[in-house]
């Protein structure tokens, strides 16, 4: 009721909030926008920016499809805000691999590591953080690091096997 | 055992590429120029009269373009793949949760969330019917003008009664299936687009253009020319997409403010307005002699299909055609009822009633297995179907020996060296198999319309086209393998043409484990008519006897010399007046008028390794070993995929999942509280072995394993379980408590 009340005083609703400017860099390119301090940066990938790679399953922080590297760290953009990224360097799939493909997605093709491919930008910027922590990665290293990413159509098997030919590749078992 | 259709082993799918570097545009992560947002309301009671709707406030609101109710909807206010009875927009009543009551477009989500609440809508509190049971007493409030159940399907051979009183064993028993979320990880959306001439593109996710375009057509008022679906790609659907969901909401918004309606359902819009797999109760009886023979199945299935029927009937008839399984029965009698609720909506879903049906029959042998004390395995194969026995309903279907060559091999799985057992004192290990048997196709009596193309186009690109979508169960895999096996082609020189009404034949939808037999078939019946064409052309063009001709990488070749091919297609394309052929046919189907019964089969079986753990009743799955019977591998990476996945999920449906609702309201409405698999809970060691040989004479190739992987897991599973701890488990999913209760009664813990 009360939230009504506000609505209709404040007729344009996205102006309840003050908006704030937001510095940051994205797959090493700078962008200065205009938002909503609790914009969630996922929104602001996706729909600001144009960077339909990451996407969106939850939104609670539950399945890990929105995965991306903030000054390094695997965060979920759908639990980030807005003014947490500002001055930060954000890495998304689009800023994965270059003029040809990184190891990870490589992998992925090969041992088929996806399907619908919908849970993959995510599930690949969670085994790059990995492999860059540990480029050794056992059974249960990566069931730690990828619990948070859920896939629906693989069963992981195939993103197993990714994951362990790349393990073996840097001398892992 | 034939070696892969596949011969290049690292072949990657078509749409790898744009999938792993996140350039894939799916449908709704596209934007247009001036779009709009749409968003709908639904209703805030599982049952109830609606007394009005006041939309003016939300109207006013600035950045609101517009508000729609049932008045706006200009053709039929009903949608439905079977029976049409599921309003567009409520008129004066609201079935469940999920019904729509208004649609909103505005300039951002957020206006249209906000825009949400100022719609005033006056209900009336009906009694609500949250169980099957309650539904089906005399003075339960029809929820449809016909009453409350939705279909009855039944089959019955021999005499039960006789039968059961020769029986020296008899197993009765109820078993339990839960609601199960499809849990595609990208919900439902997509953008509608109008277009000048007053007609719209639909760029949504479906499993079948052409019937959304059908349906919307009726909806709008508009002829179907004038709707243009584009489905692919789709980020899972499992056939929880086959059904319209945003479609009509997007469609009527966009024509009504004509801008561009984009609708991109959130996890909690998603679940409480999508389908689900229905909850069944199925009570089972079956006997045997002293031997072991089966003399008496008696089934009895009742379905929830909350508030709509969309496929439901579909559904409870593949579960009754599917409840003696690859077992001859001669006495048997399966009734099934489907039956309205307050409930949510319950429809396609891998599987197709197939994964219910089978836990029942599987967990009976079993049970009998061990009242006989039998071994399961022997007492399967007495009762296995050989290979020219009739089909479950007593249909004629394409003769084949698949459930003995599984059995063999789960056999030899069973006889091997099992997984290392850790020792500890709490942990109990055992090992369950399951086998299943599958249909294909949309079965008798059902229009199940296929076909494709194939062309060389003016670009000089073999292209293929189907009406199919890819939903990432890896077709365009299955189509490129295929036409470079069929035709002799390089994968650079295919053009691959899918999910398109504008473009594609008709051949009909991306469901049923029915896409791989129809490319196959397809490709059979078009692959020597195009190469005629293209090789007579040539012949004429370069005068070189056309038997000496053949399609090779980039083009036309010529026998013995091997520097490179006499015309390459996109010369030949200039030349050529018309290169294409179109095949258009019905899926292979019984002879005999069996309602729903199938021809083509496939047929699955596992074995797996559970681990229970007495202290805290947790069960863990510590591997799975598939073994399928479905043809000819035609991609190997998408054929294990989908076993695999298709494992995983029902691992999920038996062991965790479960879409609770309480008095019909959902009591999930997010990954927080729906937990599906993660990679923990799925058990590195799984193997996946294929039995490509088809039946001698089958001519029907390789079948579709979108399905057949997940039916045969539950009961493997529970079986498992009965092995390690001595205790039947017959509700799903499997609760800890349950088994700690089990434990408790069988004083399995020194202390109690
Ligand atoms: S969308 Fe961010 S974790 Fe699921
Ligand atoms: S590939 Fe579809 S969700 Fe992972």
């Amino acid at each position: 009721m009360d939230l009504n009340n506000e609505v209709l005083e404040n007729p344009i609703a996205t102006n309840i909030e003050p908006m704030i400017k937001l510095t940051f860099t994205v797959n090493e390119e700078q962008y200065e926008i205009q938002t909503s301090p609790t914009e969630k940066l996922i929104h602001i990938l996706r729909e600001q920016l144009n960077l339909a790679g990451t996407k969106i399953s939850c939104g609670i922080g539950r399945c890990g499809a929105c995965s991306v590297l903030l000054d390094g760290e695997l965060v979920n953009a759908c639990l980030v805000m807005a003014y947490q990224v500002n001055g930060k360097s954000i890495t998304t799939i689009e800023g994965i691999g270059g003029v040809t493909f990184d190891e990870v997605q490589e992998a992925f093709l090969t041992e088929g590591g996806f399907q619908c491919g919908y849970c993959t930008s995510g599930m690949i910027i969670a085994v790059k953080y990995l492999l860059a922590l540990n480029p050794t990665p056992t059974e249960t290293d990566i069931k730690e690091a990828l619990a948070g990413n859920l896939c629906r159509c693989t069963g992981y098997g195939g993103i197993i096997r990714s994951v362990q030919s790349l393990s073996a590749k840097n001398g892992g078992i | 055992m034939k070696s892969n259709i596949q011969v290049d082993k690292d072949r990657v799918r078509p749409d790898g590429v744009s999938k792993v570097t996140g350039s894939l545009k799916y449908l709704t992560d596209l934007t247009f120029p001036n779009m709009l947002y749409g968003k709908i309301l639904r209703s805030s009671h599982p049952h109830a009269k609606i007394l009005s709707i006041q939309t003016e406030e939300a109207e006013n609101l600035p950045g609101v373009e517009a508000v729609l109710t049932y008045k706006d909807v200009p053709g039929m206010n009903r949608f439905g793949m079977i029976i049409p009875d599921q309003p567009v927009l409520c008129e004066e009543r609201a079935r469940y949760v999920g019904d729509a009551v208004a649609a909103i477009a505005a300039t951002s989500i957020e206006i249209a969330e906000k825009a949400l609440k100022l719609i005033q809508v006056e209900y009336e509190v009906l009694p609500i019917i949250d169980t099957p049971e309650k539904a089906l007493l005399s003075n339960a409030i029809k929820l449809h003008p016909a009453g409350n159940i939705c279909h009855r399907s039944s089959y019955s051979n021999g005499n039960i009664t006789a039968a059961f009183e020769a029986c020296e064993a008899i197993v009765e028993e109820t078993y339990e299936l839960p609601r199960q979320l499809h849990g595609y990880m990208e919900t439902e959306g997509g953008v509608v687009v109008p277009q000048e001439d007053g007609g719209i593109y639909v760029y949504a996710a479906t499993q079948h253009g052409f019937k959304d375009r059908f349906q919307l057509s009726r909806i709008l008022g508009m002829p179907e020319t004038m709707i243009r679906i584009i489905s692919s790609p789709i980020g899972g659907s499992f056939g929880g997409k086959d059904e319209l969901n945003i479609q009509p909401y997007a469609a009527l918004l966009a024509l009504k403010t004509n801008c561009p309606v984009k609708i991109h359902n959130t996890r909690a819009e998603s679940i409480r307005a999508s389908l689900k797999r229905h909850p069944m109760k199925i009570t089972a009886k079956t006997g045997t002699d002293s031997t072991g023979k089966i003399l008496a199945h008696q089934v009895k299935i009742i379905a929830d299909k909350g508030a709509y029927a969309t496929l439901g009937p579909a559904v409870l008839d593949f579960a009754v055609e599917h409840a003696a399984g690859p077992y001859i029965i001669p006495n048997i009698e399966t009734e099934g009822i489907s039956v309205y609720t307050n409930n949510g909506v319950t429809g396609e879903f891998r599987g197709f009633g197939g994964n219910q049906i089978t836990f029942a029959l599987e967990g009976q042998l079993d049970r009998l297995a061990n009242v006989l004390d039998m071994d399961p395995i022997a007492l399967r194969r007495m009762n296995l179907r050989k290979a020219t026995d009739l089909g479950p309903l007593g249909h004629r279907i394409a003769p084949t020996d698949s459930a003995a060559l599984v059995l063999n091999e789960i056999q030899k799985l069973s006889e091997s060296s099992d997984h290392q057992q850790t020792a500890s004192k709490w942990k109990r290990f055992g090992s369950g198999i399951a086998i299943a048997m599958h249909g294909g196709g949309l079965g008798f009596g059902r229009l199940d319309s296929a076909g494709g193309r194939l062309s060389l186009n003016k670009e000089g690109k073999i292209e293929i086209s189907f009406g199919f979508e890819e939903c990432g169960q890896g077709l365009l895999s299955v189509i490129e393998n295929l036409v470079i096996e069929e035709v002799g082609c390089s994968p650079q020189d295919i053009k691959i043409v899918i999910g398109d009404t504008s473009v594609v034949p008709v051949s009909g939808s991306s469901t049923a484990s029915r896409g791989t037999s129809i490319v196959w078939q397809s490709l059979q019946k078009m692959k020597e008519p195009f190469k005629k064409k293209i090789v007579e052309h040539v012949s004429s063009v370069l005068s070189i006897p056309h038997e000496n001709l053949y399609l090779g990488d980039n083009g036309i070749w010529e026998i013995g010399k091997d520097n490179g091919p006499c015309m390459t297609y996109k010369e030949c394309a200039e030349g050529l007046q018309d290169g294409t052929v179109i095949t258009s046919f019905h899926f292979p189907v019984t002879p005999d008028a069996v309602n729903g019964g199938h021809f083509l089969y496939s047929f699955g079986g596992v074995k797996v390794n559970v681990e229970v753990d007495i202290l805290s009743g947790k069960v863990k799955v510590i591997s799975i070993n598939h073994v399928i019977s479905a043809g000819p591998v035609v991609s190997p990476n998408g054929f294990r995929g989908q076993i695999e996945g298709g494992g995983v999920m029902s691992l999920g449906y038996t062991m965790m999942e479960e879409v609770k609702m309480l008095k019909s309201q959902y009591v999930t409405h997010n990954f927080d509280s729906y937990l599906m698999p993660n990679i923990v809970d799925v058990p590195f060691d799984t193997n996946v072995y294929a039995i490509e040989d088809l039946y001698e004479g089958d001519n029907y190739g390789p079948r579709g394993v979108g399905e057949i992987g997940t039916i045969a897991i539950t009961p493997a599973i529970v079986k498992a379980i009965h092995d390690a701890i001595g205790c039947w488990v017959t509700k799903l999913p499997i609760s800890s408590e349950e088994i700690l209760e089990k434990v408790e009664s069988r004083g399995m813990l020194p202390w109690i």
